[in-house]
């Protein structure tokens, strides 16, 4: 048939249909007619002579059904005719429709809403080139076991001059400037200082502009500058001609020569997090992105051997393993600690940089996705509960349309189309949700999540939906198909319709054991929540060793220009002093103020760690662990509330010219001094002895989850920040947010050019510290609670459907004089049978499976007995309240009524 | 010997019935009855075509264009769908029945040989 025609007959079949149709109705009428007269010329009565052509014909309406068949395009016609009845079948059967549709439309929305975040994130291809490729070369310390530490500049230029493993190699150092800009206050920026190698290395290309040259990555260079797009956005209203003009960066100027693209984030953020020191802006509570590129300019005389300031990236040369990088990188290791002092039990360590990026995110994630799923998983289960439930009830039309000749291949698409119709409308209504929820996701999500930014519902997260959905919609569409193979015509006519439900032994077995699997999956994720609820709730009962409510901090960072670091005078800094005390004189007058100080570092910020002797026992140090230096002020200690144990603590006289001092923590005493007396030992780092006068409590500075490391705490005066950093914490009896405009203002007035940021309340910067944690835990709280309600709700609906179908029955007992209890008794022990059987099955499924939540917990097992008597309990209350309500109604029987509907 | 069904369901005559109908049209057009029964008497009775093979035939022939229904008043002053082949038709019928002689030749071939 050429096209023509078939187009021709498509359209006919599509559009003509009323006259397709009564064009048949005549022919087929026609037939018989002229059939009967056949059989009355042949001799037969009329009545008979049309009877007997009636059968010859074999069904008018079955010869049209196949007439129809056979058409061109009647697929498409009937598919759509399809459609139509499906849609009216569920406008029939409202609540139904709405049951169905809203339950697959959370399970599908939250599934899209979280395969979004897994494929934005973990998923999505990164706009870089043959990213496998790219690692971090971290240096290594055996005597403190730490793997992760940043590098030093000739450490990293040894590295490259010998290294052969490499296509290349970069390296990356963090620092905060201030920029002032022509009016307004002060604003404080993430910089990251790169060799020319890196972002070429990394595969970024700038928007406008170029990356740095290789004359300009020098000793003394010029002062250049690279600035995101958007900060770009932010406070250059994206003007092109930005190139080649000049920004002002603590108060020094810098020409900027290009612009960096949003999405050339390759994890800087994870990468410093990662590090055991020079974290940057990684322990920063705010604003974690790079906003401008200076060139490293490294300089091996001022940044020598045994400083370790710098991050060393590289690419894999072609067919370069990270192990055989590792192995060469090894041996160049070796020979640098042979021939250099400093470098004596420093390893490098070669990690793919997608786990450095990746890896602390991916199990949160992943298992997110498998609790999402599940809860899909159970949300379908409901729906064939409901499918099936109602596909008795048409057992009847089934029958009628067989007895009508619809062939069960016709019925089958029938079926099919409807519950396609079914999951499409609940998938658009899911996306809807899945938008919302998305919205809402993103606005509760730890910042510290790489690429968040990029998350977004786009079309291959949608196809993904889709492809789910019509995978739900097949196999929902073939269950009725199953169920109607087991119709008997004759007795499914007969019959009310209703009754017929008792009679497959194998259907009546089905529903149950969907309840089960439904409830058993609830379990599991029930469990899981619990876990992370319980790990949470403990890691919330640490004592931190500070008391972080009422304290307010404030960060900022002196420009080196007007508050000079020279280290010819260290540790005697004027201006950076002058400063410090000034800033707590003021900040100290405020009224409701308590008490204040200054500090290096805020209280849970890592800080970093120093290598150190204890004076006479030099030789011991070198197997020791680097200690934290924590550099406060006197009133550090009753401002966040960190406790004394022995001796005195700092005080203000420490000052600049006095004795040096510090404090040792708890954990430092211990490991070092253990069965010794601290107390008037003298510990010896940056080229001072410093003596013990007292013994401190253990902060948890390295976050809640992890035991306080050893740590001293120096006099600030005695110890400055050659960075000019500095946190401000204030303690006052009212609420701490209050203090925060008064803050900013006495930092402005000693000082207009400074930037003051992460200004909040410290109880915030504590609850932002466990934010992944949080995040993980309520969502799948939320996932456990839905699976929870829908398997409720599926307990429920086959209580009720037992008690229906044994109305009769339970009607006799009553006659018979059986009491309320009994009857109830009957429903209940049904509903218990239900609930342990799920509960059984689930808490097998939940000991095998929780173990991959175990990089999540916290001072809690896998395997948690609590938690899995704590479940069991709460699931038999929930499984009993949903057997309460068919209960009531079996109760409320009335025998009369009962025995005579049948 | 008891009728055989033409009919789209016995195997063995599965795509026999186009055959059979286009060459039954040959002659003069006919309304659906015509045909049945006009293969009834050819074959002395061998053949019955009922009507839910029969119609879906004639309907599919007819989108595809080799035979054209006509509404006319029958005898009776009825009014009936009456087929007649097109020119396509007849291609068809020359080609089709080619293809039915070497499928027999083909078979007796088998059926004789020893």
């Amino acid at each position: 048939m050429s096209f023509q025609a078939k187009f021709v007959s498509l359209w006919r079949t599509l559009f003509r249909r009323d006259r397709l149709e009564g064009e048949l109705d005549d022919e087929l009428q026609a037939y018989v007619d002229l059939l009967t007269r056949q059989k009355i010329r042949a001799g037969l009565a009329p009545e008979a002579a049309r009877r007997s052509a009636l059968v010859e014909t074999g069904g008018v309406e079955q010869v049209k059904e196949r007439v129809r068949e056979a058409r061109t395009g009647a697929w498409v016609d009937q598919v759509l005719r399809d459609v139509r009845i499906g849609l009216r079948m569920l406008r029939r059967a409202p609540a139904f429709a709405s049951v169905a549709i809203f339950t697959l439309a959370l399970g599908i929305g939250a599934n899209t809403a979280i395969f979004s975040v897994v494929y934005g994130v973990l998923l999505r291809p990164a706009p870089f080139a043959d990213l496998d490729r790219l690692v971090m070369v971290w240096e290594t310390d055996r005597h403190s076991s730490t793997t992760r530490e940043p590098a030093s500049v000739p450490d990293y230029l040894d590295f490259s001059a010998r290294a052969t493993r490499f296509e290349k190699l970069a390296a990356l150092a963090a620092g905060e400037v201030n920029l002032t800009p022509a009016d307004g206050d002060p604003v404080r920026l993430v910089a990251m200082n790169v060799t020319h190698e890196l972002l070429p290395m990394v595969g970024i290309s700038p928007i406008v502009g170029r990356t740095f040259s290789e004359q300009e990555d020098v000793r003394r260079g010029p002062s250049v500058l690279l600035i995101s797009e958007s900060l770009w956005g932010r406070l250059l209203n994206r003007d092109p001609a930005i190139v080649g003009r000049t920004l002002r960066l603590d108060e020094k100027p810098y020409t900027v020569v290009g612009i960096v693209p949003d999405e050339a984030d390759f994890g800087v953020l994870q990468v410093l997090s990662a590090a055991a020191y020079s974290r940057g802006f990684a322990d920063r509570s705010e604003h974690t992105r790079v906003d401008v590129w200076t060139p490293l300019q490294p300089d091996p005389e001022s940044l020598p051997r045994d400083t370790h300031p710098i991050f060393v990236l590289g690419r894999l040369a072609r067919g370069a393993s990270p192990g055989s990088a590792q192995e060469e990188m090894a041996a160049i290791a070796a020979d640098l600690e042979r021939t250099y002092a400093s470098n004596d039990g420093r390893g490098v360590f070669v990690e793919p940089l997608t786990d450095v990026v990746f890896g602390p995110v991916r199990p949160a994630l992943f298992v997110l996705l498998g609790a999402v799923g599940l809860v899909l998983l159970v949300a379908s289960v409901n729906v064939t509960n409901l499918l099936l439930a109602r596909g008795t009830t048409r057992f009847r039309e089934v029958a009628i349309r067989t007895a009508l000749g619809a062939s069960a291949g016709r019925l089958a698409r029938q079926f099919l189309v409807e519950s396609l119709v079914l999951t499409l409308v609940a998938a658009s209504a899911g996306m809807g949700l899945a938008f919302v929820g998305l919205k809402g996701l993103l606005a509760i999500a730890p910042a510290d999540v790489p690429r968040l930014s990029l998350v977004s519902i786009d079309i291959r997260v949608l196809g993904a939906t889709l492809g789910v959905s019509l995978l739900i919609g097949v196999v929902f569409g073939m269950l009725p198909t199953l169920q109607a193979r087991r119709v008997d015509l004759q007795t499914a006519l007969k019959s009310g319709g209703g009754l017929l439900l008792s009679a497959g032994p194998g259907r009546s077995r089905l529903r149950p054991a969907l309840v089960i699997a439904e409830l058993a999956l609830a379990v599991i994720l029930v469990v899981g929540a619990g876990l992370l609820i319980k790990s949470f709730w403990q890691l919330r009962q640490v004592d931190p060793g500070f008391r972080p409510a009422g304290v307010l901090k404030a960060e900022y960072q002196l420009p080196p220009g007007r508050y000079p670091a020279d280290f010819a005078v260290w540790p005697n800094f004027k201006e950076i002093h002058a400063f410090t005390l000034a800033l707590l004189h003021r900040a100290g007058a405020l009224p409701g103020v308590e008490s204040v100080a200054i500090a290096g570092n805020h209280p849970l910020d890592q800080g970093f760690t120093n290598s150190f002797v204890v004076v006479g026992r030099e030789a011991e140090a070198k197997t020791w662990p680097e200690i934290s230096v924590r550099r406060v002020t006197a009133g550090y200690f009753r401002t966040v509330g960190l406790g004394l144990v022995r001796g005195r603590l700092l005080q203000d006289s420490d000052a600049t010219s006095a004795p040096a001092v510090l404090l040792v923590n708890e954990a430092a005493a211990r490991l070092f001094f253990s069965g010794r007396e601290p107390l008037g030992a003298q510990i010896s780092f940056w080229g001072a002895a410093r003596t013990i006068v007292g013994v401190v409590a253990n902060e948890r500075f390295h976050g809640l989850a992890a035991a306080s490391p050893p740590g001293v705490y120096v006099p600030l005066a005695q110890a400055p920040s050659a960075n000019g950093a500095g946190v401000l914490l204030v303690r006052t009896s009212r609420d701490p947010v209050l203090l925060s405009a008064p803050i900013r203002a006495a930092v402005r007035e000693l000082d207009p050019g400074l930037a003051v940021f992460g200004v909040e309340p410290l109880e915030e910067t504590v609850s932002r510290s466990v934010s992944e944690r949080r995040f993980t835990m309520l969502l799948l709280g939320l996932f456990a609670a839905l699976a929870l309600v829908l398997a409720a709700t599926g307990i429920h609906g086959v209580l009720s459907y037992a008690v229906a179908q044994r109305t009769r029955e339970i009607g006799v007992r009553v006659a018979l004089g059986a009491r309320p209890w009994r009857v109830v008794r009957l429903v209940l022990m049904e509903g218990l049978v239900l609930a342990v059987a799920g509960l059984v099955i689930g808490l097998a499924g939940a000991f095998a499976l929780t173990r991959l939540l175990a990089s999540l917990l916290y001072g809690t097992t896998p395997t948690d007995p609590v938690t899995f008597i704590g479940v069991t309990l709460f699931l038999m209350v929930v499984a009993l309240a949903a057997t309460c309500i068919p209960a009531r109604h079996a109760t409320r029987v009335d025998p009369v009524v009962a025995l005579r509907t049948e | 010997m008891a009728p055989i069904r033409a009919d789209s369901r016995t195997d063995l005559l599965r795509g026999t019935l186009d055959l059979l109908i286009l060459q039954t049209l040959e002659l003069q057009p006919l309304h659906g009855l015509g045909v049945a029964e006009r293969i009834r008497q050819v074959t002395r009775g061998t053949f019955f075509v009922p009507a839910g093979s029969l119609f879906p035939a004639l309907h599919r022939l007819e989108q595809q264009g080799w035979i054209r229904g006509e509404w006319a008043a029958s005898d009776e002053n009825r009014r009936i769908k009456a087929y007649g082949l097109t020119q396509a038709g007849r291609r068809q019928l020359v080609a089709e029945k080619r293809n039915w002689t070497r499928i027999v030749t083909a078979m007796t071939q088998v059926l004789e040989s020893r």
